[in-house]
């Protein structure tokens, strides 16, 4: 009886809000705070839209979502026979029969799996674990893991080699190369790799390792930016050369030859020293390879594969051929697999002077002369890999939770392998597909996820100005954890994430036409939902402090500088930046206004995870979060530090970093804490 | 506190001193030249102390960026020199300089490091600290990082780690968790943040401390003790052996088991349990005051301002240049100390260290290399 009058009042309260929804006064309130919050009038009026597909948690957030695989990288049997397949958000390693497309195994490993390698004898897989930190060495044939690799920070790539007794995993988050000994699982070294290096190769002769990067190397601001492409000598151990590519970034994997003469890397060639109007113009974005001789002295020719007024987005991976003929390239943002005749690549090498070769660079033309094909593929095609006859080449495509497979020979696409993936596209992987794919942007030139390379940022600085060109150059900020730190946009005119997509996003970023409003639902759904940050486990692995981080925990609470003077509470650390965003989510005057800025205050940050979101403050201007008191704010207008002793600096910077992502701190009083640390 | 006082302004006397003298001592260099037959046969028995002669000097004429050289280091063929006006480096009979344009924190280089595992060059200069990785440059300052300060007087690698001696403490960095520790008078047992020197060994970093004498940091227990002059006299040694000369250090090195500091009034010797001092009125120690020491398994070098003396607890010998001309004189004094019955002979040399203000000094196989005021030289072992 009480059930039915439960469900009697529950229904009740439906028709009451239907009905006043649709006529009468709360309507118009409704289309007051639909108009406010997308900054549009003519937004549906859909609660659904924005309450029910934005839940973070609970029932319905459980209900309306579902738990995709996203197939990343993956490996094939030394006989061909079986393919592994590292599901992403899955946290599993599938083994697929590639007689019968079938799914034969699921392994599960640990958290956002990145790479899977297979031993010459096809008994045991390594698996990188990039949020775990860990390797897991894998026995395929009882499925059991035995053995388990700490890493540096965020395992990625690796190479097995010297008779696959020695393992290098690449730390993509600290920046290093680990080398271990097989025999006793230890790690014997580490080196210093670029700026979140990811993909490993090596040479055919075993002799050298090439190792990719993402982030830009150090660099005097607002100059060209340039990566680093690290070579180790595999009997030394020891980095031999730091290859430089200049003029871009975001190289996520690199190949050889057969013949090793040549490495080929991905990469993306920005033009953000110049105002992003200019994808009007088209080439703001190009996308392409570096070939790069291997011998002493060899050059470095940049190639783009795009072609004039149409883009092949985010290249990630590349495979090449066991004959040396082709090469392919996985464009993840235009869902393309782009097919290059490397016998023509070497033909024009050969043919070419020098300062052609240097033109190519730019020339959108120039891929006519060795793209052979661009096939179509499921939504966003990353890692591939070739059988070992060569004939086929398997694609993760990971928003489709699928692997195409390429016939080498036709250059089509023969067949695809259902990975068994969630049947429905929710809204917010609708949104993620949307987030990933630069059709959206004028000839295809980026998509969301070039600036924003796995929602954080691409550490690059913008001048993203409509008018005023050359003003107001912004930090690329995170789209990570935002859902609860409204404003948006360093100045803060945003006060939505469907504002910042919207009309705004086309009129700034994509110069084409706006976001159909289901699909900037589906995106600010995505948003608002789906990315959470990577845990800190490289500054603060259990949560407990270290004495240096928790002195400089008590510097961030501090309420009197080091001689007893009171701060005035508008400028202590913990004011402008409270638990559990770090963020009070107002404007503020940190002094850090430039001369090419309008006069304004800038919206605060969130400081969680922002040990690896460098460069700092609006404009990009702090290369290290030391640089943003000792060289930018020299009038205390930045918190109280001028009092501070250079250790003291140190310790609240270790604070700093060990920030993690704010459901950490969601229970975290400040008063408390402040309380806590001024207690005398 | 008027001690501590007193200490400082003599500690900043010194070091102008110091500073002054680079620039006031002349210098010719000489051309390749041999200990003659007769005088190496001449040269008394050294037991297990190695001999050099054969001294070839090298200059700005030869393509060094500067004729002050404040440091070197043998890293394999290869052999990296700091100097005034950036680093240079010989290899297969050539030098190549590195300065500031290249990516160099700053043109003075004062020590040179170099880590066993990765084979990175930490370089340390009077404005920053940079790390040389396969041709890559990468710079640390106060400004943007840990650094505890920009003058970096000495720099090691130990393991994955890298120790500093600044101006402002001494820093350690931890090349994996990319975390810096400062130590200085608020968390060490120093008098001041001035340190000078700093070497590794036996799981235990040694600091040298500028009017704090030796710290010594335990890096299993992370605890520290420090070792200062016990009679605390500035003039003199009141009390022989009783531990650290003088409370002002200018170098620490441990080898084998023995600490062996340098301070501007003499030197000292450590087993851990027992100090031994060394002076120039009581030994074949050419000056008290040592610019830098290093040891080489039992051997402990001391470059001074008036040559260079090595001495493996046994035997001194040493080299002084003469005032003029090109050649110089090996000294050599058996025994430890007059005390305790040492004798000396000197022996003529055809060939010298190139400057008798020795900053540094390295070694490889058959060779040493010696930073002076006034050029770099090369000797080759002779006996």
């Amino acid at each position: 009886m009480m059930k039915k009058r439960k469900l009697f009042f529950l229904l009740l309260i439906i028709v009451v809000i239907v009905i006043g929804f649709s006529i009468g006064p709360a309507r118009k309130k409704a289309r007051q705070h639909v108009n406010y919050m997308t900054a549009v009038d003519d937004h549906p009026l859909n609660c659904l839209s924005c309450h029910l597909y934005t839940q973070r948690s609970g029932f319905l957030a459980k209900m309306i979502n579902a738990s995709y695989l996203s197939p990343y990288n993956l490996a094939v049997a030394p006989n061909g026979e079986k393919l592994f397949v590292v599901a992403q958000e899955g946290n599993a390693l599938l083994t697929i029969d590639t007689k019968t497309n079938r799914v034969v195994d699921k392994i599960a490993v640990g958290t956002q799996p990145h790479t899977v390698l297979i031993s010459k004898d096809g008994t045991r897989a390594f698996v990188s674990n990039e949020w775990d930190d860990t390797v897991y060495i894998i026995d395929l044939g009882t499925s059991e893991i035995t053995d388990t690799i700490k890493t540096g920070n965020g395992p990625a790539g690796m190479v097995l080699c010297n008779n696959e007794t020695t393992l290098y995993v690449v730390n993509s988050f600290s920046n290093e190369i680990s080398i271990f000994d097989l025999n006793t699982k230890k790690e014997r070294k580490r080196l210093v790799a670029g700026n979140n290096p990811v993909g490993a190769a090596l040479s055919p002769d075993g002799k050298q390792i090439y190792i990719s990067s993402r982030r830009i190397l150090p660099h005097k601001y607002r100059t060209p930016i340039s990566i680093e492409i690290t070579v180790i000598d595999t009997k030394t151990e020891r980095v031999t050369e730091r290859k430089i590519l200049n003029d871009a970034y975001l190289s996520e994997n690199v190949s050889f030859t057969p013949e090793g003469d040549l490495a080929i890397a991905t990469l993306i060639r920005p033009k953000n020293l110049i105002p992003s109007i200019q994808v009007e113009q088209g080439f703001m974005m190009t996308y392409g390879i570096a070939v790069m001789e291997t011998k002493k002295n060899g050059r470095i020719v940049q190639l783009l594969t795009d072609q004039p007024n149409s883009y092949c987005s985010d290249p990630f991976d590349i495979v090449i051929t066991p004959d040396g003929k082709k090469a392919f390239v996985s464009s993840s943002g235009a869902d393309i697999i782009t097919v290059i005749d490397l016998t023509k690549v070497r033909k024009l090498l050969a043919e070419s002077s020098s300062e052609q070769l240097k033109q190519y660079a730019n020339n959108l033309g120039v891929s006519s002369k060795y793209v052979i094909k661009r096939i179509s593929t499921g939504a966003n095609p990353k890692g591939m890999k070739a059988s070992p006859d060569g004939k086929y080449i398997y694609v993760a495509e990971r928003l489709n939770d699928k692997i195409s497979v390429i016939n080498t020979e036709t250059l089509d696409i023969e067949r695809t392998i259902d990975l068994g993936g969630p049947k429905r596209i929710t809204v917010a992987r609708k949104g993620r597909r949307l987030f990933n794919n630069a059709g959206h942007t004028f000839q295809k030139q980026y998509a969301c996820y070039t600036c924003h390379p796995d929602v954080g940022e691409d550490g690059l600085v913008y001048n993203m100005a409509g008018v005023g060109m050359g003003r107001n150059v912004t930090n690329t900020q995170t789209l990570r954890d935002i859902g609860d730190i409204a404003p948006y946009k360093w100045n803060g005119h945003n006060q939505s994430v469907y504002k910042q997509d919207g009309m705004r996003f086309s009129t700034f970023l994509t110069r084409t036409e706006p976001f159909a409003y289901d699909d900037l639902d589906a995106l600010v759904a995505y948003i608002i939902t789906g990315i959470k940050n990577p845990p800190n486990l490289r500054y603060n692995p259990t949560g407990k402090l270290t004495d240096a981080q928790e002195r400089g925990k008590k510097i961030f609470y501090r309420t009197h500088t080091n001689d007893g003077k009171e701060i005035p509470p508008h400028n202590r650390c913990y004011t402008c930046h409270p638990p559990p965003d770090f963020t009070n989510k107002r404007l503020e005057d940190v002094g850090s206004l430039a001369e090419t800025d309008d006069t304004i205050k800038f919206d605060t940050p969130q400081l969680n995870n922002l040990f690896n979101a460098g460069p700092y403050l609006h404009d990009g201007r702090a290369q290290t979060l030391e640089e943003i008191w000792t060289t930018y704010d020299h009038g205390d207008y930045h918190g109280v530090t001028s009092d501070m002793t250079k250790d003291q600096l140190n310790d609240m910077i270790e604070y700093l970093k060990s920030l993690r992502d704010a459901k950490f701190y969601e229970n975290v009083n400040v008063e408390e804490e402040v309380k806590k640390y001024n207690a005398k | 506190m008027d001690s501590l006082k007193q200490n400082r302004m003599k500690g900043v006397n010194l070091i102008i001193i110091v500073l002054l003298s680079f620039g006031l001592f002349g210098f010719s260099p000489g051309k390749r030249d041999t200990v003659s037959k007769k005088n190496k046969n001449s040269i008394p028995d050294t037991g297990e102390m190695p001999v050099y002669g054969n001294w070839k000097t090298f200059t700005k004429k030869d393509g060094l960026p500067a004729d002050k050289i404040y440091c070197v280091r043998v890293d394999g063929d290869r052999v990296l020199v700091g100097t005034s006006n950036g680093m240079a480096v010989y290899e297969n009979g050539t030098w190549k300089t590195y300065s500031v344009k290249d990516g160099l924190a700053h043109k003075g280089v004062l020590s040179i490091d170099v880590s066993e595992i990765t084979g990175d060059v930490w370089i340390g200069t009077l404005g920053g600290l940079t790390r040389w990785s396969s041709g890559s440059f990468h710079t640390f300052t106060q400004l943007n990082s840990g650094l505890p300060n920009d003058i970096i007087y000495s720099v090691i690698c130990d393991g994955k780690d890298v120790w500093v001696a600044t101006g402002g403490g001494a820093g350690h960095y931890d090349t994996y968790s990319d975390q810096w520790d400062i130590y200085m008078e608020r968390n060490a047992p120093m008098h001041e943040p001035w340190t000078y020197g700093v070497c590794a060994g036996d799981s235990k970093i040694f600091i040298a401390a500028w009017g704090g004498g030796v710290i010594e940091f335990n890096t299993k227990t992370k605890k520290f003790r420090d070792y200062v002059d016990p009679d605390e006299q500035m003039e003199l040694d009141v009390f022989p052996d009783d531990g650290v000369v003088h409370d002002i250090t200018t170098g620490v090195s441990y080898a084998k088991g023995i600490l062996w500091v340098g301070t501007y009034f003499g030197l000292s010797w450590y087993d851990g349990a027992h100090w031994k001092s060394y002076f120039d009125h009581d030994s074949g120690l050419l000056s008290n005051f040592i610019n830098y020491l290093k040891a080489d398994g039992n051997v402990a070098w001391m470059c001074t301002d008036k040559g260079l003396s090595s001495f493996n607890g046994k035997t001194w010998v040493s080299y002084q240049k003469n005032e003029t001309g090109k050649t110089g004189k090996i000294i050599v004094t058996k025994g430890p100390r007059i005390a305790e019955g040492a004798k000396t002979k000197e022996v003529a040399a055809t060939s010298s260290i190139c400057h008798n203000f020795v900053l540094g000094i390295d070694f490889n196989d058959n060779e040493i290399w010696v930073a002076t005021s006034k050029g770099l030289c090369r000797g080759e072992k002779i006996k």
